[in-house]
């Protein structure tokens, strides 16, 4: 019996505890230490793992054209300079000039235009489910950016390599590059939906059904190029246009990928998703501040990347006048096809959802079909064909 | 019953032969009022329909005679007679009724509800006497009789602050 | 569709703040993509012209007109000065007469070019809206140049016209007209030679002549079915210059579907209305005489007025407008004053046409009978 205290007998030593006491919460915080440091340790290591996979050369160039050229602050830049492009050319149509005020030939109108819209209040209707309204339009956005990353710009310089390389090209990324497209209106169907208000659903359905209309011409007439050069992977398409470029065999297929293009994009004259004068701004009608300018890119985003996929597979991508980079001629093809892209739009007037149907089941397949069929029996029947097309 | 009417008198003449309690009057041109009473509007109208094969329910309005007298007044135009047929109804009392003729002419239908959310004249049997120009605050006020006043005497509906006269600026007479 | 399809119905307002419905509202309920019901809506524009009128000098009430209908503001204010000239017996000058008729005709035609860029606007071609529009900026210059003022001319008085003819006007209008002309086979071609718009317009919004008259339709939206209905030729106003010179009213036969007519037919018939405007004024134009624009008593006798009603009527751009005036002996302002517009009766003919339309089909249907909220709210 160690101490007593005043003659009562202690089951329990006070002061042998009390002794022991400082040892404990000492104890305690070597624990909590141990833990930080191990915590530390780890994500440096983390961080060192990182730096030595980024430091090979090859990653590292992954990542320099993934991010900076050909990637995300190019296509950032060219964006720009797209909206810029569309909204001159559209002023020009329409007997107007388009923006002047801002820059030398107002340049500098789509960042004041981006601000302005940022900084305005966002709505967010009564009906609405709130989250999905925030998440879906950057979504939509991410997945109209993504299918840039397969697009061959130059046969050096590009994200993705010839196949076979590090960082090659997908064996299929045509097929990759449709199914992330095919997204895009069940995308713009679920904003409708979501952003509670009729005139924005009826906008959403209008586009299921353009899709429903304007996605088989578009992947028929692209099975033209994948046959001719025997590959779906995007790269190898282009690399085998080196001696003859498909338009001038596929011209029919070309017209009617440019025509499904415009209605799966949905612009004029497809436009009955979003038809100003029907349904305000159909399925974009409740969008507002940020929102809005996310769609509004990822619009010009999409028809930026038509372009650039009948660029590739129609027009010969990278090849072009030997002396030029790659990614220069593919560039000037790409302008001229967007400049044809942009006045076809604004030459129609809009059509309605039941006739857009009617034109894509009725004309547009028959006559992408018709042509691929050509040019099967073509190649099957004319063997000096198979070597020029095939290419090097 | 002819399919080309010939003048605006001869299709006066005709009603009046029918309905002979039925005043005339001609006008310039060719062009005749009628003087109809209340009951018999709609034989009228529907005689009008028979007689002119196009006609066009040109206007149809009501006019405010104070001490609760009202006028409602029909217009008809036809463009093979190249005439004007003007029917002119006398109405009295405060709430005044008188029989749609909107079945046989539907480009009166709007017509009657206009008269009826502005006058306060009643149409018996109109398919639908919702109020089509006035807003809520308005309905059952009739806002173009005489008795509606436009003037300061009815500042208070308004909900307006009441004008404070300001004080005249120094040195000037106001 | 049976009956019970209505429970899968669903109710839209067209309502007043939308792209295309310029201060009206209809509630449309839909099945699907086809409209079941329309019920124009109307209210937002009521400005209470009519009880406005009763406070406003014979001199001043005219002005109150114009601005219920902006494109057409000389054809609407001209039925009030008619009406109040026929109450005191007024005799307008001649030359004033065919002033007043050319500025008519005029003011027309800039209805007309308004109208194209609407419609074609509204169809989903934007470059199709600001074409004819960028003609619109040289009338509404000519119109600046003799009065002052764009669209809000306030040209006629009781007793003549206020402003005479300058040979800077003369010039403007010159050049207006001759831009006018020789666009019109540009605007053939874009509108009726594009097979979109073909596609959207033929076969849209039909109705025959006999349902038209029943609903009151009249000018441009009758004459397509091929009934030559037009005030300036069946009821010439005498303080006007139309039986000064031979013309023919501007209508379409449609071997098709006679007595019928559709959006695009409406179209074709304001084409050539055009043509007959542009027409009248080239006719009119070596008549005019030299001498006064006004009586100057006509100044003193529409102060106060006798007793009586007058019923001004005029063919304006869109249909037959009246103003029936009724006035108290020596009143300064009238008792009753009553505005008819044509677009009373096209905004009520949606109700009959809409039906079993499909919800695109809805703008092409109203745009094609040109109907403006002026006119029916006043």
């Amino acid at each position: 019996m160690v101490g007593s205290l005043g003659g009562y007998d202690m089951q329990f030593d006070f002061f042998t505890w009390f002794g022991g006491l400082w040892d404990w919460i000492y104890g305690i915080l070597l624990w909590f230490w141990a833990i930080i440091k191990w915590l530390g340790i780890w994500i440096l290591d983390i961080i060192d793992g990182i730096w030595i996979l980024a430091s090979i050369p090859e990653n590292f160039m992954f990542l320099f054209r993934a991010i900076i050229m050909p990637g995300l602050i190019f296509l950032l830049l060219a964006l720009i300079f797209t909206i810029w492009f569309t909204r001159k050319i559209w002023a020009r149509i329409q007997d107007r000039r388009g923006p002047t005020h801002l820059g030398k030939y107002g340049g500098y109108q789509l960042f004041a235009d981006a601000i302005k819209l940022m900084g305005k209040e966002i709505i967010i209707p009564d009906k609405a489910k709130a989250w999905l309204y925030r998440i879906l339009p950057s979504l939509l956005l991410v997945i109209v950016l993504i299918p840039f990353a397969f697009i061959p710009w130059d046969p050096y310089w590009n994200i993705m390599g010839p196949p076979g390389a590090a960082y090659g090209d997908l064996s299929v990324s045509l097929v990759l590059v449709f199914a992330l497209l095919t997204a895009v209106p069940v995308f713009s169907l679920l904003i409708g939906w979501v952003t509670g208000s009729k005139y924005s659903l009826i906008g959403g359905f209008r586009a299921a059904n353009n899709q429903f209309a304007a996605e088989i011409p578009m992947v028929i007439s692209s099975v033209g190029p994948a046959m001719l050069a025997g590959s779906l992977s995007l790269f190898s398409i282009v690399a085998a246009q080196t001696s003859i470029w498909y338009i001038v065999l596929l011209p029919i297929n070309f017209a009617t990928f440019m025509v499904a293009s415009i209605a799966s994009v949905g612009t004029f004259p497809f436009d009955a998703p979003v038809a100003d004068s029907e349904i305000i701004f159909g399925w974009r009608t409740e969008l507002s501040g940020i929102y809005f300018t996310v769609i509004y890119f990822a619009e010009f985003a999409e028809q930026m990347l038509y372009s650039a996929l009948m660029v590739s597979l129609f027009l010969g991508g990278f090849n072009g006048l030997p002396f030029l980079p790659g990614i220069v001629n593919f560039i000037i093809k790409w302008l001229v096809v967007y400049f044809i892209f942009t006045v076809v739009t604004s030459s129609f007037y809009r059509l309605r959802q039941d006739q857009i149907v009617h034109l894509c089941w009725k004309y547009l397949i028959p006559l992408s079909i018709l042509n691929v069929v050509l040019v099967m029996f073509a190649m099957a029947y004319l063997p000096w064909l198979v070597p020029l097309v095939v290419g090097g | 019953m002819s399919d080309t009417p010939g003048s605006a008198s001869t299709v006066a003449r005709a009603v009046i032969n029918k309905y002979p309690k039925i005043e005339s009057k001609p006008l310039d041109g060719n062009k005749v009022e009628l003087v109809v009473p209340i009951e018999k509007i709609r034989d009228v109208v529907a005689m009008l329909d028979e007689e002119i094969s196009d006609a066009l329910p040109e206007s149809m309005f009501g006019v405010d005679l104070t001490e609760n007298k009202y006028e409602l007044i029909y217009i008809f135009w036809s463009h093979l007679g190249k005439m004007l047929i003007q029917l002119r109804v006398q109405l009295e009392g405060e709430t005044p009724e008188i029989e749609s003729v909107a079945d046989i002419f539907p480009g009166l239908e709007w017509h009657e509800r206009e008269t009826h959310e502005l006058f306060g004249i009643g149409f018996k049997n109109h398919p639908d006497l919702r109020p089509l120009l006035l807003p809520e605050e308005l309905e059952g006020q009739f806002p173009l009789r005489k008795s509606f006043k436009t003037d300061r005497s009815r500042m208070d509906e308004t909900g307006l602050p009441k004008p404070k006269p300001r004080p005249a600026p120094r040195g000037e007479s106001s | 569709m049976s009956p019970d399809i209505l429970d899968e119905s669903c109710v839209i307002w067209f309502g007043p703040q939308h792209v295309s419905a310029h201060g009206w509202a209809a509630k449309l309920t839909l099945v699907g993509d086809y409209i079941v019901e329309c019920d124009p809506n109307a209210g937002y524009f009521h400005r209470s012209a009519e009880k406005c009128l009763e406070f406003r000098n014979f001199r001043q009430g005219s002005m109150i007109l114009e601005r219920i209908c902006m494109m057409e503001a000389f054809l609407g204010e001209y039925p009030y000065i008619a009406a109040v000239e026929k109450i005191a017996d007024l005799e307008v000058p001649e030359r004033a007469k065919i002033m007043r008729t050319i500025m008519m005709e005029f003011n027309r035609i800039h209805s007309y070019q308004f109208w194209f860029g609407q419609f074609a606007g509204e169809l989903g071609l934007f470059a199709m809206l600001l074409w004819p529009w960028v003609d619109r900026e040289y009338s509404l210059d000519a119109f600046e140049q003799l009065t002052g003022s764009r669209h809000t001319v306030s040209y006629a008085t009781p007793g003549g016209v206020k402003y005479d003819f300058t040979p800077k006007f003369l010039s403007k209008m010159d050049i207006a007209l001759s831009r006018c002309r020789n666009r019109m086979p540009l605007f053939d071609d874009m509108l009726a030679g594009s097979p979109t718009f073909r596609l959207r317009a033929e076969g849209v919004g039909q109705y025959t002549a006999k349902q038209a008259l029943k609903w009151g339709l009249s000018g441009p939206n009758i004459k397509a079915c091929g009934i030559p209905m037009d005030l300036r030729k069946d009821d010439p106003d005498p303080n006007l210059a139309y039986d000064m010179i031979d013309w023919e009213v501007p209508t379409i036969h449609n071997e098709d579907h006679p007595g019928e007519c559709d959006a695009f037919d409406r179209l074709h018939q304001r084409f050539k209305e055009i043509e007959t405007s542009l027409d009248i004024i080239e006719k009119l134009l070596p008549l005019l005489p030299e001498g006064p624009i006004i009586d100057p008593k006509a100044r003193g006798k529409a102060n106060r007025l006798p007793e009586g009603e007058g019923y001004g009527r005029v063919e304006g751009a869109r249909g037959i407008t009246t103003v029936w005036l009724k006035t108290m002996e020596k009143a300064q302002t009238p008792w009753r004053a009553k505005i008819r517009g044509p677009c009373f009766a096209s905004y009520y003919s949606l109700k009959h046409i809409v039906p079993g339309a499909r919800f695109a089909d809805f703008p092409a249907i109203f745009g094609s009978l040109d109907p403006y909220p002026g006119w029916w709210d006043r």
